[in-house]
């Protein structure tokens, strides 16, 4: 194969090249398929350095290069390759009747769809200009129907895009632009389709909604890394690796600019005196400015304005059980910041408690993050590095006495337990 | 059984011929005759009787009764148990393992935590099952309220921790003794040689429960060792050639000397 392929390349080439001439302005049709000399000659003293369309790009060597430079390849291998030999002719000049018949129909149901938005902001404007007095129910009445409209508004702006293939292309390629509804709207259902599922999963599974708060549903998407680590939710994460402040990105999936508190709690902090477990505040940062578009929320980057606690690296002393770290995204009260010097004050690292926190403070969490710590080799130099205490404790199992005695050794037992027989007995 | 009840029907039939018979007086006639004949079952289901007989299930031959498997509840409720204790042996699971307890493989029920015994049930968790659990504190009660923190113990106590003093080279077989008596006796330990390219391995417990350098270390054993191997040509048919023809020889020299031996 590769013989042949060399044999036809000139070919191959010469033929790209009449393409090329008949596509451009001036179409003059050669009758030989060779390429002209003058066009061969330019090809080959430029040589121009391969750049790979991240669109098209199939090839290994191309998809590694582009990942050097910081671009991702769009989509899988095999679209790539399905979009390379395609001719990308636009979806109207498509010559098909069926599917051009099923495009105007998807485009009468979306003017449909736009106009019924038009009406439904026509009828909220008119209800909010109303007088209160003259609808049954008077303003809480008034209130639950202009929330209800808004509601099927938003509806209907979703209803209007989600059947527009090229929406979904972009969605998929990931060009989706967050400050539209219907592209949130997307993202969401496809977070809550694996990603929220996990997070639920494992916020059950690690106790984390009776021990750290009473319910918690999630509805932002909280990825969690450190340096260029990604963690999943609740993996192990070496010591030495989290010795610096974690970056999240949080996606949000409604809209508009809000300011969220990030608190990061180990919740299995072990106090030997009162044999139990108490919990730690190891982070907290408030108002930070998040939105659907501005996601990257790196803790190491909060100002004075915003940071309480700077942050303390995960430790958990040998012999102890994992610890749970849970990095949770608050969101604050619309238009209501919080006092960082007041919460210094205020706000012990020991004991820490994000039920009070929460109550307290009137924030609503909206997203979390969970990873674990066990003791490792670097534990102790990262405990050394932060200024910690304790790197020499080691916990070991208390011994649970027995019920019953120990049976004095009776018969040929007892007979045979004195210096005597020592050598029997290992 | 079944002549007698075909006898009148042949009776009948045969009449029936003799009647033919005698109109006729031939042997075509007897032939038509025969032709004619067909014994009619009377009915086409043949049926049995069914006689008493003996059940062969059931308790009527007396039932044996195993021994017994002594199942039932081992622990009573409020009753102080340690981390292993079977509280309930049972076929099935009549009792569910609440807080600090465990199922073994045949449904008991055991503790997993020393404290004393409370038999509940939980309707927000499931609402017809019926919990065994174990409390820290005797006025403790299950189920806990809806959302409230989980009860923990550590369970576990501080010490300090025991550092393994750092391991000094006791390797006796390299010892080099300098000097003398008058200026003092120093020992030397001569420095192992080691093997080409193994120059400051860098060894470490790794998880096959041996001491050895990492996979991409050992992969960079040849590099390190400056060794330099010519880069093999698929077609390359003359250095093919040569190399052949020195391991043919080696090995023929080889067998000789085998031979003299």
């Amino acid at each position: 194969m590769p013989t042949c392929q060399k044999a036809a390349r000139p070919l191959v080439r010469s033929l790209r090249d009449a393409q090329s001439s008949c596509q451009s302005v001036r179409a003059i049709r050669a009758f030989t398929s060779s390429a002209r000399s003058n066009n061969e000659a330019a090809v080959e003293s430029t040589r121009p350095t391969p750049v790979f369309d991240p669109a098209t790009v199939t090839s290994i060597k191309g998809e590694k290069a582009l990942m050097k430079s910081g671009i991702f390849p769009i989509g899988s291998r095999r679209r790539r390759a399905a979009l390379k030999s395609s001719d990308n002719i636009p979806f109207e000049q498509l010559p098909y009747q069926c599917f051009q018949e099923a495009r105007k129909v998807l485009q009468a149901d979306r003017e449909e769809k736009l106009q019924a938005i038009q009406k439904e902001r026509l009828r909220i404007s008119n209800l909010m200009a109303q007088d209160p007095s003259n609808i049954s129910g008077g303003e809480k009445q008034k209130q639950i129907r202009l929330e209800s409209m808004r509601r099927h508004l938003e509806y209907l702006k979703i209803q209007a895009d989600i059947n527009d293939p090229l929406i979904k292309k972009r969605f998929e390629d990931g060009e989706g632009d967050m400050n539209k509804p219907i592209y949130r709207y997307l993202a969401d259902r496809k977070w809550r389709k694996y990603q929220r599922l996990v997070i639920v999963q494992r916020i059950n599974q690690l106790g984390i909604v009776p021990d750290c708060l009473p319910h918690f549903e999630p509805t932002a998407d909280v990825r969690l890394a450190f340096r260029k680590r990604s963690v999943l939710p609740g993996e192990f994460v070496d010591s030495r690796v989290s010795e610096v402040p974690a970056r999240l990105k949080v996606q949000v999936f409604d809209k508009g600019e809000r300011l969220v508190s990030v608190v990061v709690i180990d919740s299995d902090v072990p106090v030997v005196e009162r044999d139990n477990f108490t919990s730690r505040c190891h982070y907290l940062a408030t108002n930070i400015p998040l939105s659907p578009t501005q996601t990257s929320l790196p803790l190491s980057q909060a100002t004075e304005t915003q940071l309480v606690h700077p942050w303390m690296p995960p430790f958990a002393q040998k012999g102890s059980p994992y610890h749970r770290y849970s990095v949770f995204v608050l969101q604050q009260e619309p238009g209501k910041t919080l006092d960082p010097a007041e919460l210094r004050e205020k706000i012990q690292r020991d004991g820490f408690s994000l039920r009070s926190f929460v109550d307290k403070y009137h924030v609503k969490p909206i997203g979390v993050s969970i990873f674990r710590s066990l003791w490792d080799e670097g534990t102790a130099g990262v405990m050394h590095r932060a200024g910690i205490e304790g790197a020499d404790i080691e916990f070991k199992r208390k011994k649970i006495e027995p019920l019953k005695p120990k049976q004095k050794a009776r018969g040929w037992e007892a007979r045979h337990s004195g210096p005597k027989y020592s050598w029997l007995r290992r | 059984m079944l002549l007698p009840r075909l006898q009148p029907q042949l009776r009948a039939s045969l009449a029936s011929i003799g009647r033919a018979a005698a109109a006729g007086s031939s042997q075509g006639c007897l032939n038509e005759a025969f032709g004619q004949l067909s014994i009619r079952a009377a009915s086409p289901v043949l049926t049995f009787v069914r006689h008493a007989s003996h059940a062969q299930q059931g308790a009527v031959n007396k039932a044996k009764d195993g021994p017994g498997k002594r199942l039932g509840a081992k622990k009573s409720g409020e009753q102080y148990v340690i981390p292993g204790n079977i509280i309930f042996r049972q076929r099935g699971t009549h009792w569910f393992p609440g807080e600090n307890c465990a199922m073994g493989r045949d449904h008991t029920i055991y503790a997993t935590a020393s404290g004393y015994v409370k038999y509940y049930k939980d309707p927000e968790k499931h609402p017809k099952r019926q919990y065994i659990g174990v409390v820290f504190e005797r006025n403790q009660v299950l189920p806990l309220p809806r959302n409230s923190v989980r009860r923990r113990r550590l369970g576990m106590v501080a010490t300090k921790m025991e550092l393994p003093p750092v391991e000094e080279t006791t390797v006796r077989t390299d010892l080099v003794l300098e000097g003398d008596a008058s200026t003092g006796v120093t020992v030397k330990q001569t420095k192992k040689k080691e093997r080409k390219g193994e120059e400051g391995r860098n060894l470490q417990l790794r998880p096959g429960y041996m001491y050895r350098e990492a996979n991409w270390e050992i992969g960079r054993a040849a590099e390190r060792a400056k060794v330099k191997v010519r880069e093999f040509k698929p077609r390359d048919r003359w250095t093919a050639w040569r190399k052949t023809t020195i391991r043919k020889a080696k090995n023929a020299e080889k067998k000789g000397l085998g031979r003299r031996r």
